[in-house]
Protein backbone atom coordinates (compact mmCIF):
# COMPACT_ATOMS: atom_id res chain seq x y z
CA UNK A 1 0.00 0.00 0.00
CA UNK A 2 2.89 2.32 0.76
CA UNK A 3 4.73 1.60 -2.52
CA UNK A 4 3.13 4.03 -4.99
CA UNK A 5 3.77 7.16 -2.84
CA UNK A 6 7.48 6.24 -2.46
CA UNK A 7 7.86 5.70 -6.22
CA UNK A 8 6.22 9.03 -6.90
CA UNK A 9 8.44 10.72 -4.31
CA UNK A 10 11.66 9.30 -5.82
CA UNK A 11 10.53 10.19 -9.33
CA UNK A 12 9.61 13.72 -8.38
CA UNK A 13 12.96 14.24 -6.61
CA UNK A 14 14.76 12.98 -9.73
CA UNK A 15 12.70 15.23 -11.99
CA UNK A 16 13.11 18.36 -9.85
CA UNK A 17 16.31 19.65 -11.54
CA UNK A 18 14.78 19.20 -14.98
CA UNK A 19 11.59 20.93 -13.83
CA UNK A 20 13.61 23.90 -12.53
CA UNK A 21 15.54 24.01 -15.81
CA UNK A 22 12.27 23.99 -17.78
CA UNK A 23 10.85 26.81 -15.64
CA UNK A 24 14.05 28.80 -16.12
CA UNK A 25 13.90 28.20 -19.88
CA UNK A 26 10.28 29.34 -20.13
CA UNK A 27 11.01 32.46 -18.04
CA UNK A 28 14.08 33.21 -20.15
CA UNK A 29 12.16 32.89 -23.43
CA UNK A 30 9.65 35.46 -22.15
CA UNK A 31 12.07 37.77 -20.36
CA UNK A 32 14.84 37.94 -22.97
CA UNK A 33 12.76 39.57 -25.76
CA UNK A 34 11.44 42.09 -23.22
CA UNK A 35 14.98 42.94 -22.10
CA UNK A 36 16.13 43.14 -25.73
CA UNK A 37 13.31 45.62 -26.51
CA UNK A 38 14.35 47.63 -23.45
CA UNK A 39 17.96 47.58 -24.71
CA UNK A 40 16.85 48.66 -28.21
CA UNK A 41 15.01 51.63 -26.75
CA UNK A 42 17.43 52.80 -24.06
CA UNK A 43 20.97 51.40 -24.59
CA UNK A 44 21.96 54.19 -27.01
CA UNK A 45 20.81 56.77 -24.50
CA UNK A 46 22.70 54.99 -21.71
CA UNK A 47 25.92 54.98 -23.77
CA UNK A 48 25.55 58.70 -24.53
CA UNK A 49 25.00 59.47 -20.84
CA UNK A 50 28.12 57.45 -19.96
CA UNK A 51 30.21 59.38 -22.50
CA UNK A 52 28.83 62.71 -21.25
CA UNK A 53 29.56 61.77 -17.62
CA UNK A 54 33.18 60.79 -18.41
CA UNK A 55 33.74 63.96 -20.46
CA UNK A 56 32.33 66.27 -17.80
CA UNK A 57 34.49 64.63 -15.07
CA UNK A 58 37.54 64.93 -17.30
CA UNK A 59 36.88 68.62 -18.03
CA UNK A 60 36.28 69.49 -14.35
CA UNK A 61 39.47 67.66 -13.27
CA UNK A 62 41.48 69.35 -16.00
CA UNK A 63 40.15 72.77 -14.95
CA UNK A 64 40.93 72.17 -11.26
CA UNK A 65 44.53 71.06 -12.07
CA UNK A 66 45.12 73.45 -14.95
CA UNK A 67 46.61 70.65 -17.10
CA UNK A 68 46.21 67.01 -18.10
CA UNK A 69 48.22 64.91 -15.59
CA UNK A 70 48.79 62.02 -18.04
CA UNK A 71 51.77 61.85 -20.40
CA UNK A 72 53.13 58.94 -22.43
CA UNK A 73 56.70 60.26 -22.36
CA UNK A 74 59.29 58.84 -19.96
CA UNK A 75 59.44 62.05 -17.94
CA UNK A 76 63.12 62.73 -18.51
CA UNK A 77 62.51 66.45 -18.95
CA UNK A 78 61.71 67.04 -15.28
CA UNK A 79 64.55 66.59 -12.79
CA UNK A 80 62.89 67.68 -9.54
CA UNK A 81 61.00 64.41 -8.93
CA UNK A 82 61.03 63.40 -5.25
CA UNK A 83 58.77 60.33 -5.12
CA UNK A 84 57.25 57.84 -7.56
CA UNK A 85 55.17 54.68 -7.76
CA UNK A 86 53.04 52.68 -10.15
CA UNK A 87 49.36 53.58 -10.53
CA UNK A 88 46.70 51.81 -12.57
CA UNK A 89 42.99 51.70 -13.41
CA UNK A 90 40.90 49.21 -15.35
CA UNK A 91 37.36 49.01 -16.62
CA UNK A 92 35.39 46.18 -18.23
CA UNK A 93 33.09 47.63 -20.85
CA UNK A 94 30.74 45.94 -23.29
CA UNK A 95 28.31 46.81 -26.07
CA UNK A 96 24.62 46.07 -25.53
CA UNK A 97 22.99 43.24 -27.47
CA UNK A 98 21.29 45.84 -29.66
CA UNK A 99 24.67 47.36 -30.50
CA UNK A 100 26.03 43.87 -31.23
CA UNK A 101 23.15 43.34 -33.68
CA UNK A 102 23.85 46.67 -35.41
CA UNK A 103 27.53 45.73 -35.56
CA UNK A 104 26.76 42.32 -37.13
CA UNK A 105 24.56 43.90 -39.81
CA UNK A 106 27.20 46.58 -40.42
CA UNK A 107 29.81 43.80 -40.71
CA UNK A 108 27.93 42.33 -43.70
CA UNK A 109 28.16 45.62 -45.56
CA UNK A 110 31.73 46.22 -44.46
CA UNK A 111 33.47 49.52 -43.91
CA UNK A 112 33.94 51.17 -40.55
CA UNK A 113 31.79 49.80 -37.73
CA UNK A 114 31.12 53.09 -35.96
CA UNK A 115 29.04 51.63 -33.13
CA UNK A 116 31.85 49.39 -31.81
CA UNK A 117 34.32 52.23 -32.17
CA UNK A 118 32.05 54.40 -30.03
CA UNK A 119 31.64 51.72 -27.33
CA UNK A 120 35.37 50.95 -27.04
CA UNK A 121 36.27 54.65 -27.12
CA UNK A 122 33.81 55.27 -24.27
CA UNK A 123 35.41 52.48 -22.22
CA UNK A 124 38.90 53.77 -22.90
CA UNK A 125 37.98 57.35 -21.95
CA UNK A 126 36.49 56.01 -18.70
CA UNK A 127 39.65 54.00 -17.90
CA UNK A 128 41.89 57.02 -18.52
CA UNK A 129 39.66 59.24 -16.39
CA UNK A 130 39.85 56.68 -13.56
CA UNK A 131 43.64 56.65 -13.88
CA UNK A 132 43.64 60.45 -13.45
CA UNK A 133 41.31 60.20 -10.44
CA UNK A 134 43.41 57.38 -8.89
CA UNK A 135 46.56 59.45 -9.34
CA UNK A 136 45.00 62.51 -7.71
CA UNK A 137 43.58 60.38 -4.86
CA UNK A 138 47.04 58.87 -4.21
CA UNK A 139 48.65 62.31 -4.10
CA UNK A 140 50.65 62.18 -7.35
CA UNK A 141 51.21 65.38 -9.32
CA UNK A 142 51.62 63.73 -12.73
CA UNK A 143 51.49 60.29 -14.33
CA UNK A 144 54.34 59.60 -16.74
CA UNK A 145 54.94 56.73 -19.17
CA UNK A 146 51.23 55.92 -19.51
CA UNK A 147 50.40 52.69 -21.36
CA UNK A 148 46.94 51.49 -22.37
CA UNK A 149 46.10 47.81 -22.91
CA UNK A 150 42.88 46.43 -24.34
CA UNK A 151 42.05 42.76 -23.92
CA UNK A 152 39.06 40.70 -24.94
CA UNK A 153 36.97 39.17 -22.11
CA UNK A 154 35.27 36.85 -24.62
CA UNK A 155 37.99 35.21 -26.74
CA UNK A 156 37.14 33.87 -30.20
CA UNK A 157 35.64 30.43 -30.16
CA UNK A 158 34.75 30.31 -26.47
CA UNK A 159 31.20 29.71 -25.35
CA UNK A 160 30.70 33.05 -23.72
CA UNK A 161 27.56 34.84 -22.60
CA UNK A 162 29.42 38.10 -21.99
CA UNK A 163 30.80 40.22 -24.81
CA UNK A 164 33.13 42.83 -23.36
CA UNK A 165 36.62 44.27 -23.51
CA UNK A 166 38.83 45.21 -20.61
CA UNK A 167 40.65 48.50 -20.98
CA UNK A 168 43.57 48.81 -18.58
CA UNK A 169 45.62 52.00 -18.21
CA UNK A 170 48.77 52.24 -16.09
CA UNK A 171 51.67 54.56 -15.54
CA UNK A 172 54.14 55.89 -12.99
CA UNK A 173 52.84 58.52 -10.63
CA UNK A 174 55.41 61.18 -9.74
CA UNK A 175 55.60 63.91 -7.12
CA UNK A 176 57.51 67.12 -7.83
CA UNK A 177 59.60 68.66 -5.08
CA UNK B 1 49.05 51.41 -3.94
CA UNK B 2 51.98 48.96 -3.69
CA UNK B 3 53.34 48.24 -0.23
CA UNK B 4 56.93 47.51 0.78
CA UNK B 5 58.91 48.24 -2.37
CA UNK B 6 59.28 50.88 -5.07
CA UNK B 7 57.50 49.85 -8.28
CA UNK B 8 57.63 51.97 -11.43
CA UNK B 9 56.98 51.31 -15.11
CA UNK B 10 59.74 53.64 -16.32
CA UNK B 11 63.19 52.36 -17.24
CA UNK B 12 64.91 54.44 -14.57
CA UNK B 13 63.88 55.62 -11.14
CA UNK B 14 63.78 59.43 -10.98
CA UNK B 15 66.33 60.68 -8.45
CA UNK B 16 67.94 57.27 -7.83
CA UNK B 17 70.83 55.27 -9.26
CA UNK B 18 70.40 51.62 -10.20
CA UNK B 19 73.47 49.75 -8.98
CA UNK B 20 72.60 46.13 -9.78
CA UNK B 21 69.93 44.20 -11.71
CA UNK B 22 68.62 40.98 -10.21
CA UNK B 23 66.73 39.55 -13.19
CA UNK B 24 63.12 39.37 -14.25
CA UNK B 25 60.47 38.89 -11.58
CA UNK B 26 56.88 38.05 -12.36
CA UNK B 27 53.59 37.25 -10.69
CA UNK B 28 50.43 35.84 -12.18
CA UNK B 29 47.00 34.74 -11.10
CA UNK B 30 43.98 33.13 -12.75
CA UNK B 31 40.62 33.99 -11.28
CA UNK B 32 36.95 33.49 -12.05
CA UNK B 33 33.74 34.73 -10.52
CA UNK B 34 31.05 32.27 -9.44
CA UNK B 35 28.20 31.20 -11.72
CA UNK B 36 25.71 33.56 -10.07
CA UNK B 37 27.89 36.57 -10.86
CA UNK B 38 28.36 35.32 -14.43
CA UNK B 39 24.57 35.19 -14.85
CA UNK B 40 23.97 38.68 -13.41
CA UNK B 41 26.78 40.13 -15.52
CA UNK B 42 25.35 38.35 -18.57
CA UNK B 43 22.00 40.05 -17.90
CA UNK B 44 23.71 43.41 -17.40
CA UNK B 45 25.56 42.88 -20.69
CA UNK B 46 22.23 42.92 -22.59
CA UNK B 47 21.95 46.60 -21.74
CA UNK B 48 25.65 47.27 -22.42
CA UNK B 49 27.98 49.52 -20.50
CA UNK B 50 30.33 48.75 -17.65
CA UNK B 51 30.32 45.34 -15.97
CA UNK B 52 31.14 46.44 -12.42
CA UNK B 53 31.69 42.99 -10.88
CA UNK B 54 34.16 41.99 -13.61
CA UNK B 55 36.02 45.27 -13.10
CA UNK B 56 36.28 44.45 -9.38
CA UNK B 57 37.37 40.89 -10.16
CA UNK B 58 40.22 42.09 -12.38
CA UNK B 59 41.24 44.75 -9.84
CA UNK B 60 41.50 42.14 -7.04
CA UNK B 61 43.38 39.71 -9.28
CA UNK B 62 45.81 42.39 -10.38
CA UNK B 63 46.53 43.30 -6.75
CA UNK B 64 47.31 39.63 -6.13
CA UNK B 65 49.58 39.33 -9.20
CA UNK B 66 51.49 42.47 -8.21
CA UNK B 67 51.75 41.17 -4.64
CA UNK B 68 53.35 37.94 -5.88
CA UNK B 69 55.77 39.87 -8.11
CA UNK B 70 56.74 42.10 -5.16
CA UNK B 71 57.22 39.05 -2.91
CA UNK B 72 59.56 37.44 -5.45
CA UNK B 73 61.57 40.67 -5.79
CA UNK B 74 61.88 41.05 -2.02
CA UNK B 75 63.04 37.44 -1.64
CA UNK B 76 65.90 38.32 -4.04
CA UNK B 77 66.82 41.31 -1.93
CA UNK B 78 65.71 43.96 -4.43
CA UNK B 79 64.82 47.49 -3.37
CA UNK B 80 62.81 48.37 -6.47
CA UNK B 81 61.14 46.94 -9.57
CA UNK B 82 61.52 48.93 -12.80
CA UNK B 83 59.91 48.71 -16.25
CA UNK B 84 56.83 46.87 -15.03
CA UNK B 85 54.47 45.56 -17.74
CA UNK B 86 51.01 44.07 -17.41
CA UNK B 87 49.38 41.46 -19.63
CA UNK B 88 45.88 40.03 -19.54
CA UNK B 89 44.56 36.94 -21.25
CA UNK B 90 41.20 35.23 -21.03
CA UNK B 91 41.76 31.50 -20.52
CA UNK B 92 38.07 30.65 -20.93
CA UNK B 93 34.98 32.79 -20.72
CA UNK B 94 34.78 34.37 -17.27
CA UNK B 95 38.28 33.31 -16.15
CA UNK B 96 41.10 35.76 -16.69
CA UNK B 97 44.83 35.43 -16.27
CA UNK B 98 46.55 38.56 -15.00
CA UNK B 99 50.29 38.71 -15.40
CA UNK B 100 52.67 41.38 -14.11
CA UNK B 101 56.41 41.35 -14.79
CA UNK B 102 59.36 43.65 -14.37
CA UNK B 103 63.07 43.87 -13.58
CA UNK B 104 64.15 43.64 -9.96
CA UNK B 105 66.96 46.07 -9.18
CA UNK B 106 69.01 47.42 -6.33
CA UNK B 107 68.79 51.20 -6.27
CA UNK B 108 70.04 53.86 -3.95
Amino acid sequence: MADPPIVILVLSVCMLPFLLLAIFGILWSIAYPAMLIYAVLFSGQKLNEQIEDTTSREISLRESLGRDPLTTVDGGYRTNITDCGVVWAGVVFGPSHWHLLIGKINNLIGGSIDIFQKVVAAGRAEAMQRLRENAVANGWDDVINVRIDTSDMAPQGSQSTVKAVEVFAYGTGVKYG
Amino acid sequence: MVQGILVVNTETIPGMMITETLGVVSGSTVRAKNLGRDITQGLRNIMGGELVKYTELLEESRQEAIGRMVAEAMSRGATAIVNVRFATSAVTAGAAELFAYGTAVKAE
